[in-house]
């Protein structure tokens, strides 16, 4: 490690941890000056399912360079408005958390305020009626955003559903293009040097890889930072205690949704991701609540059309690991942590992992001030995230399972706490500056639970009525013409990006 | 029990700030109730002479538009502040900006670093027509694509006059207010129960807000940091340049800002050791804010919760953000217990943000010896600072805290402006051509420079800018 660039980076683990991070880096990296090598085996199963994502997947894109159609019809992909929750607050209750914002802030005043003033008043539409891309999700309708800032259509903001399995590959694709390297083989023996960082990978057939940097993509093993480095895994089961996930492909019934749906079960919950050519299924469950026998009978029962296979396995805990990044490594995905995909952040959080690290790129020596940052960084974004998954399951008036008794009752995070308590009293939103989740999500998430303020703003109080009504009826009216114009979301896939054989 | 009855204590800026804000902004139905208490007209100097960007929007949501000001105060425009002598022979201009320009995902100031550059100077457009002493509103129309349009300015005041220009602006029958002067405090329970007058008679409220200074009649637990003292005068003088000037002294600072036909000056020192060449009034201080300034149903705001140096900004930011946070969480019942937690969390935030900043200014070498420098120097770097500024030098990267009172472009500015340079730039910034980036930097540069030559001096500016104004009002 004299060197003063680092010249080889190895990733080892394939998935789409790996070639997310092979990509990423190969688009900035000269091969004249940096090799870098991918280590996977094709014996080695990915954990790739239907996947949701969130809008910061775009800059993600962006950053790479890719075409948008192209990327979508290589990945079976559809757009994504937001997600439906079923059975959540209660049963029998549905509410979608859509991107984007709700209504229009006016006069300093967050939006929901003044819904909450309506609803005071008598009214009864919800909060959604003000949201361009739930009105849209439910329409079944998408049409891309509108760069002019005065158009209602401006408003819209979306991600992706595809399938992770065709994205690694395409991410592939890319990056062996761009130089990077793929070594087909099983990791046999990680090699340390004498000041404990990584020096190279022995493999089984005995070949050996050698690096500067190493990215840990190997998913739950997380076989060099856990493993090799023996970084301490926080556990958080305690406030998330699904531990397992039952995934099937199903067939699809009708034309793909332009949402995710999330819906709860009696002890966690089952996730439904429309790609064009199929639907990905899976519950998700707590071991200690339910049987795999009842799990898998559960989600089975609950498919929109017949099932394409048996349901894989997969066990899983929810937390992080206690640092990201030690001596020479990097975890990348399931190697760094584990979030429930409630809020489909996994691709978030491996994005914003790749890219922390693109912002601190390290000359040869790593100095420990970009290792600590990197941790403080990561460890936030993970704690902001998990707030907001446990929010799902402690807003809820449910007690019908010991499950969902269990988590009405649990103690909760103190930072989630205090937001829960602010809201309830007069809809306030605790206010933090870059987290991934902002005021709109909170607010939805919230009254689509339940969890409805006493009272609202006391200066939006003061307001006469008939304004109020006058504006939030002509905002909902303006969004409602708006949807009508936009074209079903299948007509829109099959003109811009209708899947090609994979 | 609901909230119905507000009451403010204090005589001097904040409690005038507040009280319009309130009368402006609480439901018509809530009593606005105004104890004076203390006198506060010494103690405001501390609030310095200058206000951030943010001014503007807080004084509109207050009742306070800026042609009030205008014709009704001394207020004059202000780019910023110049630091000079600042140790080993540093100076810069610390302009207010917006958002310096992302291209293609990689923030401004990595080109200039990738560029070899150095300083952002020929960049900032305020700073340029500060440099020329022009003023004119920077234009936001046309899509922003004015060589001003990323400009921001504050106003440069003093304290008296902008608090006679707040007591001014609000109808006189929205505050009650009470004769008689204030002579204690009822407490029972941790919460206030009444506040005693002079005359024996007691006046109570569901909540109170304490604006009485630091002497903070309501609250308890004083701060314990370094002390300061100032002194101030006023000079006449026409001038009106559009920003303040700091200088480094062997005893600690002075200040001098221009105002509308007179400037203010100011000396900072070490309260053993006055400035003797400074006349006027003066006053001391300890530095420091208290650790939970709502407690029960009694909110300390301004130097009642905590009192900054005036160096920059800071202490009017604070002022402002107090008042805000306030008005953001009135409570509905009389039960604050939620309110209270989250209004301290953000108070504790905003309070120890700005103090990063305001301590950046001590952690450069070459700065005098002395009692003032020496007290400065010796409060430790907090760690959130030394990660700033490592982070910066190393790689020109801006960590930022939650909500900051100081911005992004607040920190570079004061970065590069202090001399410092990232030693490596974002490799993303290598994606652009290099000959292209050049050129776009000194086209931009050349545009701003172009622009600022034909504004008039800020003096010019304001006095056509009144004479308009009181025509139309007419």
């Amino acid at each position: 490690m004299s060197a003063a660039l680092l010249r080889r980076i190895v990733i080892v683990g394939g998935g789409s941890a790996g070639w997310m991070t092979a990509a990423a880096l190969s688009s900035l990296l000269d091969p004249k000056d940096v090799t870098i090598t991918l280590v996977e085996s094709d014996a080695i199963g990915t954990v790739g399912v239907g996947e949701a994502t969130i809008p910061d997947i775009l800059a993600f894109n962006q950053m790479l360079g890719v075409s948008e159609a192209e990327f979508m019809a290589a990945t079976q992909a559809t757009f994504k408005l937001g997600i439906e929750f079923v059975d959540w607050g209660a049963k029998g209750e549905r509410y979608i958390h859509p991107f984007g914002q709700h209504g229009v802030d006016m006069q300093g005043i967050d939006f929901h305020q003044y819904w909450l003033r309506a609803r005071d008043d008598g009214a009864r539409e919800p909060i959604e009626a003000y949201s361009l891309c739930a009105l849209a999700a439910q329409a079944g309708r998408f049409a891309l955003p509108d760069p002019n800032p005065r158009s209602v259509l401006s408003q819209i903001r979306y991600a992706y559903h595809f399938d992770a399995t065709l994205y690694a590959r395409f991410l592939r694709r890319y990056a062996e293009a761009r130089g990077v390297v793929r070594v087909e083989g099983i990791v046999g023996d990680v090699r340390q040097g004498a000041d404990g960082t990584i020096a190279g990978l022995t493999l089984r057939d005995g070949r050996t890889v050698e690096g500067d940097f190493f990215f840990d993509c190997t998913g739950f093993r997380a076989l060099l930072l856990g493993e090799t480095l023996s970084t301490g895994f926080v556990d958080w089961s305690h406030w998330l205690p699904c531990d397992t996930a039952l995934a099937v492909p199903s067939e699809h019934a009708g034309p793909p949704t332009p949402y995710t749906r999330a819906t709860a079960r009696d002890a966690g919950w089952q996730w439904r991701i429309p790609t064009q050519r199929r639907v990905g299924n899976g519950h998700i469950y707590a071991s200690a609540f339910q049987s795999e026998a009842v799990a898998r009978e559960t989600l089975l029962a609950n498919l929109d059309a017949s099932a394409l296979g048996d349901p894989r396995r997969i066990a899983f805990k929810a937390g992080c690991r206690e640092a990201f990044w030690r001596g020479n490594c990097v975890a990348i995905g399931l190697a760094a942590g584990f979030l429930e995909p409630l809020e489909s952040t996994s691709i978030y959080l491996i994005q914003e992992g790749i890219s922390r690290f693109i912002s601190l790129f390290p000359r040869g020596d790593i100095p420990d001030i970009l290792r600590t940052e990197y941790n403080r960084h990561m460890r936030t974004e993970f704690e902001q995230v998990r707030d907001f998954i446990v929010l799902h399951y402690a807003a809820t008036t449910r007690d019908d399972t010991p499950f969902w008794r269990y988590c009405r009752t649990m103690t909760l995070p103190d930072t989630l706490l205090h937001k829960i308590e602010l809201f309830r009293e007069t809809g306030r939103v605790f206010r933090y500056n870059d987290e991934l989740f902002a005021r709109p999500s909170w607010v939805a998430v919230m009254l689509g639970q339940g969890i409805v303020p006493a009272a609202c703003d006391p200066i939006v109080a003061t307001l006469p009525a008939g304004d109020v009504a006058h504006s939030l009826a002509s905002m909902r009216q303006a969004m409602a013409a708006a949807v009508e114009r936009m074209p079903r979301h299948a007509d829109f896939l099959s003109r811009y990006c209708p899947a090609v054989a994979a | 029990m609901a909230v119905r009855r507000i009451l403010v204590c204090g005589d001097g800026l904040a409690a005038q700030m507040a009280l319009t804000a309130l009368a402006r902004q609480v439901a018509p139905d809530t009593a606005i109730l105004w104890v004076r208490a203390g006198d506060q007209r010494d103690g405001d100097l501390l609030y310095g002479s200058v206000t951030g960007p943010s001014a503007y929007g807080f004084n509109l949501a207050a009742g306070v538009d800026e042609r009030q000001l205008v014709l009704g105060s001394d207020a004059a425009f202000s780019w910023g502040t110049r630091y000079a002598a600042w140790g080993a022979g540093r100076s810069w201009m610390q302009a207010f900006a917006l958002p310096f320009p992302v291209i293609d995902g990689v923030v401004f100031h990595q080109y200039l670093a990738r560029t070899g550059a150095g300083g952002i100077d020929p960049y900032v457009a305020g700073l340029q027509a500060a440099r020329r002493g022009v003023f004119v509103h920077p234009p936001r129309e046309a899509g922003g694509q004015h060589p001003l349009a990323r400009a921001e300015y504050g106003y440069q005041v003093d304290p008296a006059d902008y608090a006679a220009l707040f007591a001014a602006a609000r109808p006189a029958d929205r505050v009650e207010v009470v004769e008689g002067a204030f002579a204690g405090a009822e407490v029972a329970g941790g919460r206030i129960a009444g506040i005693r007058l002079d005359d024996g008679r007691m006046v109570t409220a569901d909540l109170y807000i304490d604006a009485s200074g630091p002497a903070a009649v309501l609250g308890s637990g004083a701060p314990d940091g370094r002390r300061i003292g100032m002194a101030v005068r006023n000079e006449a003088g026409a001038d009106e340049a559009p920003l303040r000037t700091v200088t480094a002294t062997a005893l600690g600072w002075q200040s001098a800002t221009p105002l509308k036909g007179r400037t203010l000056h100011a000396s900072v020192y070490a309260p053993d050791r006055p400035d003797e060449g400074a006349l006027g009034r003066r006053v001391e201080a300890t530095l420091g804010r208290r650790a939970q300034p709502w407690v029960g149903n009694c909110v300390a705001i301004g130097q009642a919760a905590g009192v900054v140096e005036p160096l920059t900004p800071a202490p009017m930011l604070l002022l402002e953000r107090d008042i805000e946070r306030l008005l953001s969480l009135i409570p509905v019942t009389d039960d604050c217990a939620v309110e209270a937690a989250e209004y301290n969390r953000r108070f504790a935030d905003d309070y120890d943000h700005a103090d990063l900043f305001q301590r950046a200014f001590f952690a450069v070498d070459g700065l005098p010896d002395g009692p003032y420098w020496d007290a400065a120097r010796a409060e430790q770097v907090p760690e959130k600072l030394a990660r700033k500024i490592s982070l910066f030098g190393n790689r020109g990267l801006l960590v930022a805290y939650d909500l900051e009172p100081f911005h992004p472009e607040d920190w570079i500015i004061l970065h590069l402006g202090m001399g410092r340079r990232p030693r490596r730039y974002d490799r993303l910034a290598d994606r652009a051509d290099k000959a292209q980036v050049a050129q776009f930097l000194t086209g931009m540069a050349r545009e701003i420079e172009r622009a600022v030559e034909t504004l008039p001096p800020a003096r010019v500016y304001r006095q056509q800018l009144e004479q308009f104004l009181r025509k139309a009002a007419s």
